[in-house]
């Protein structure tokens, strides 16, 4: 499901999406102000889903606990 | 090659413009263009004083009037009638003519008069009512010691008989008489009866004793009800007092010292019937006063009343009128002609509506004589004018707290709309505290008409910056579900990507996880089999560490993009070259490569069972290719010693270029220029195609047209301000070295400086874990009715505590560092700031800002 591709998807997602603020936006004197709002945010959001998305793809640490009760391990 | 409108994204087009106007609309235009608010006027009577100029006659009268007003204002709080105040989203006043005003200038003088009237007689009324009053008092009080005192005549005569005391010698004298003479008068003495001010009594006393030896006989009573002072409408504490005293000389000194001390004198008769006599008689004029009072002040309160329907209405009119005529004062008034001339900037792209204006005007003046707009060429740099609505406001507000951009460079308020938002919600990222934030903001945007009346100042604030809330609470739901925190808790919203290495048997111990399938990660955000783990700080520091360079990487890559944005329209490749290539060179060489071996680290599966590596640390990696190049601790990549070596030295290379490119070729250029004979516009520049020669040594001045003939027109200028500055390469040469040293050494402190978004992020995230286990945490192991209770008070404390400390302190901290990361890191990679911001002439603006009018509208 989701795997090290993923990044691709939702990269592609947001191209289309920017694409379709730039298109969509509407017309008049604050037309750029909606495309570099619109694109400015999906682009963010974007960076901090895949940084987030990234740091979790090959982790170099596990989680490690030792308060569990022996009821909940296998949640 | 100007756009076809004017966008947010630049501040408008401003063009100069001349205003010819016939005198006898000359009001009636500034009305109209006030109305607008769309002009700059710019003063063209600078040498002029205040008194010179023309319309200062009609400034004073109106300052008259608006005194008058004022006066008004003051009776009606003194009488505590409610001014009705003038809700100007609501009502609009009609334009007024000259005629109104001067009706309305009338007929405040005629109300101010009866006013003043009124009030003189209520005063004088008011005084003698005060006055009766006090007799009325005098004689009820000075008449029990008369009457008690007579009562010890005998007593006083029985006592003195035996006694050849000399003061009472006289009364040995009239032993004989009748019993009429049974008084004091028998005995010449007379008394002073009056009123003073109950603090003074014991001064008065003192002196009364000193002055005449102790030859007195002083009585005195309180007056139970307070008195009222007509002067300054107090109440005030008086005596009544009656001294009795021996001889005519004493007398007349005791009255002095009485009035010397503020004390008023009353004449009372001893005789007890003259005294009802006038008992009743001042009773009667009392009665008489008090109705006439009363008349007066009802028909006071009506007139008062009456004024107080209209006072905001006029206020404002008058307010607005001295408005224009102020303005009207910065024209050029030629005397000759009838003309007024005006200069000012306006936008461009809004010529068109101020022409139609004009010639409205004109129409409904009926005059033939058309307004004339012109517009003119100057070399003066214009202002800037960025519009705005009600969303971008607040933003545009924020960035013009740190400067006024130049005119015509990309607004800075434009990326930080959703940069500020954004990186503020990097630091503020909790889905609970998000959610809270966001309906505050949706709130006030869900009643922004009624909340905009509230005055309370801290309100106020945030109510102005409300769509900056929703934008942060916004990004902040995302962060929050990027975070996967909530109230410090964490939602299972996806299946976790790890799952616990269980031994057999287990009891009790440590457990590690492991990845539950190869071709699994958690999807959205971080994992929630981190939390509550021992490592849990260990991973997402470096998580949050890296992010934060990233986010910073970006933003100041992105800002940086501004400054080529920026030399391409202002058309200087200069630009380009000397200052935004290397920069960005050297930046991505450091800074980009740093940002790409972050991420390449990621994705490499670096304890691959068939080829294991150890991963290496970055910031010895980053630390090694400065320190020593060439020399790799650790490997990243094959090829890793070359690439750092080739980027290192196209990092220095760009230092020199950064250097000396634009000033030498600035000096090429200037120096070209000159060998073909082309000289600097010089210090004067004419603007007019019509006359060049009348250079009468006063360039910066304004030439009356009075005596010039018809061609000349009038075009001013003022040249004191020069725009064309010699060019010295020295100069040029010394502020590129200061941009290259502070670019170079800022892209490693701002970098550094993005580490702000981890550490914030990080303590809001810990605080708000401190907090739930201080509070709901212990609160809801307990059970029972004493559990609900503990649960109830801890709750309270809870969300209290995460109102206040969690979201208003903790928010009100990641907004500034937000705005320091938008101001220092981001507008010092692009932004100049070296513009004046347009301050149009209209009428909207001044209500808004004038203090003084503020209480005449709602």
């Amino acid at each position: 499901m989701a795997n090290g591709w993923s990044i691709f998807v939702g990269l592609a997602v947001i191209v289309a999406m920017c694409v379709g603020a730039w298109v969509f936006a509407p017309k008049g004197e604050n037309q750029v102000l909606w495309r570099s709002s619109l694109i400015l945010s999906f682009v963010s959001c974007y960076l901090m889903w895949a940084i987030t998305f990234l740091a979790q793809l090959h982790p170099l640490i596990e989680p490690r606990r030792s308060d569990l009760r022996k009821e909940y391990v296998h949640h | 090659m100007a756009p076809s409108r004017d966008t947010p994204f630049r501040s408008a087009d401003m063009s100069m413009v001349q205003l010819y106007i016939s005198n006898e609309i000359g009001r009636e235009v500034v009305n109209a263009l006030g109305e607008l608010g769309l002009v700059q006027f710019r003063d063209l009577n600078s040498e002029q004083s205040a008194f010179q100029r023309a319309f200062t006659q009609d400034i004073r009268r109106l300052d008259n009037v608006e005194r008058q007003l004022r006066y008004f204002h003051a009776q009606m709080e003194k009488a505590g009638i409610p001014l009705r105040k003038l809700d100007l989203d609501v009502e609009t006043l009609a334009p007024p003519t000259t005629t109104d005003i001067d009706e309305l200038a009338e007929r405040s003088q005629g109300l101010e008069q009866r006013v003043s009237s009124l009030n003189e007689s209520y005063e004088t009324l008011k005084k003698r009512e005060v006055e009766l009053t006090e007799w009325r008092w005098v004689l009820r009080e000075a008449g029990g010691f008369f009457d008690r005192a007579h009562g010890n005549v005998e007593e006083i005569r029985a006592s003195t008989d035996n006694d050849d005391a000399p003061l009472l010698q006289d009364v040995e004298h009239n032993n004989s008489a009748p019993d009429v003479e049974r008084s004091f008068s028998g005995m010449n003495i007379g008394f002073v009866a009056g009123v003073i001010v109950r603090d003074r009594v014991a001064a008065f006393e003192r002196i009364l004793w000193r002055t005449l030896r102790g030859n007195l006989y002083m009585n005195q009573a309180e007056i139970p009800e307070p008195l009222i002072d007509p002067a300054t409408n107090e109440t005030v504490q008086k005596n009544v007092f009656v001294i009795f005293a021996h001889g005519k000389e004493i007398l007349a000194k005791i009255r002095k010292i009485s009035e010397s001390m503020g004390a008023e004198v009353y004449n009372v008769d001893e005789n007890s019937d003259l005294r009802r006599d006038q008992v009743h008689e001042v009773n009667a004029r009392l009665n008489d006063v008090q109705n006439v009072l009363r008349n007066t002040q009802t028909t006071l309160g009506a007139e008062l009343s009456q004024i107080s329907q209209s006072l905001s209405a006029w206020m404002i009119l008058v307010g607005k009128e001295k408005a224009v005529y102020n303005t009207l004062n910065l024209f050029s008034y030629d005397r000759a002609r009838r003309t007024l001339i005006a200069e000012g900037w306006c936008p461009t792209h809004d010529l068109p509506l101020i022409r139609s204006t004009l010639q409205d005007v004109n129409n409904r003046a009926g005059l033939s004589v058309p307004s004339i707009i012109n517009e003119i060429r100057t070399n003066k740099t214009p202002p800037t004018y960025l519009k705005t609505n009600k969303f971008t406001e607040a933003f545009q507000t924020i960035v013009n707290a740190y400067g006024t951009a130049t005119y015509q460079e990309v607004n800075p308020a434009i990326p930080v709309i959703v940069t500020f938002p954004f990186l503020f919600a990097v630091m503020f990222g909790d889905f609970g505290h998000a959610l809270i934030m966001l309906s505050a903001a949706l709130a006030m945007i869900y009643w922004e008409k009624p909340l905009k009346k509230v005055t309370f100042e801290l309100f106020a604030m945030v109510y102005y910056g409300r769509y900056i809330a929703l934008v942060m609470a916004v990004f902040s739901v995302f962060t929050g579900l990027i975070y996967n925190d909530v109230f410090s808790k964490s939602m299972t919203l996806f299946d976790s990507q790890w799952e616990w290495v269980v031994p057999e048997g287990f009891e009790k111990g440590t457990l590690v996880a492991r990845l539950k399938s190869e071709n699994y990660r958690y999807p959205f955000g971080l994992d929630w089999r981190w939390h509550g783990t021992e490592n849990d700080l260990l991973f997402s520091n470096s998580y949050k560490m890296k992010m934060s360079i990233i986010l910073g990487w970006a933003h100041m890559t992105y800002s940086l993009c501004f400054s080529y944005i920026n030399a391409r329209h202002f058309k200087r490749p200069i630009d380009i070259w000397g200052n935004f290539v290397p920069g960005m060179i050297f930046f991505q060489s450091i800074f980009g490569y740093l940002v790409m071996c972050i991420i390449y680290k990621w994705t490499v599966f670096w304890f691959d069972p068939a080829n294991p590596q150890q991963p290496p640390g970055l910031l010895n990696m980053l630390i090694y290719m400065f320190l020593q190049p060439g020399f790799i601790d650790m490997p990243l990549y094959p090829g890793q010693k070359y690439v750092q070596v080739f980027l290192l030295l196209l990092a220095l290379i760009q230092v020199p270029i950064l250097l000396f490119l634009k000033p030498f070729y600035l000096r090429w250029e200037h120096n070209r220029a000159r060998a073909k004979g082309y000289r600097g516009l010089g210090e004067r520049s004419r603007v007019s195609a019509l006359d060049g020669d009348d250079e009468d040594g006063n360039g910066n001045g304004r030439h009356s047209v009075a005596s010039d003939d018809e061609g000349v027109a009038m075009i001013t200028q003022d040249l004191d301000d020069e725009e064309h500055e010699e060019f010295e390469f020295g100069e040029v040469m010394i502020h590129q070295v200061i941009h290259t040293i502070e670019f170079c050494l800022n892209c490693v402190s701002h970098t550094a400086s993005y580490l702000r978004l981890w550490a914030l992020s990080l303590a809001h995230q810990q605080l708000s874990a401190v907090l739930w286990s201080m509070t709901l945490g212990p609160a809801l192991k307990t059970t029972g009715i004493g559990g609900a209770i503990y649960i109830v008070i801890t709750f309270t404390a809870f969300l209290c505590l995460s109102c206040i400390i969690l979201i208003i302190m903790e928010g009100v901290s990641a907004m500034l560092h937000s705005l320091r990361l938008a101001w220092v890191e981001s507008f010092s990679k692009f932004a100049e700031f070296g513009g004046w911001p347009f301050a149009p002439f209209s009428f909207k603006q001044m209500l808004e800002e004038s203090e003084e009018l503020k209480e005449y509208t709602g």
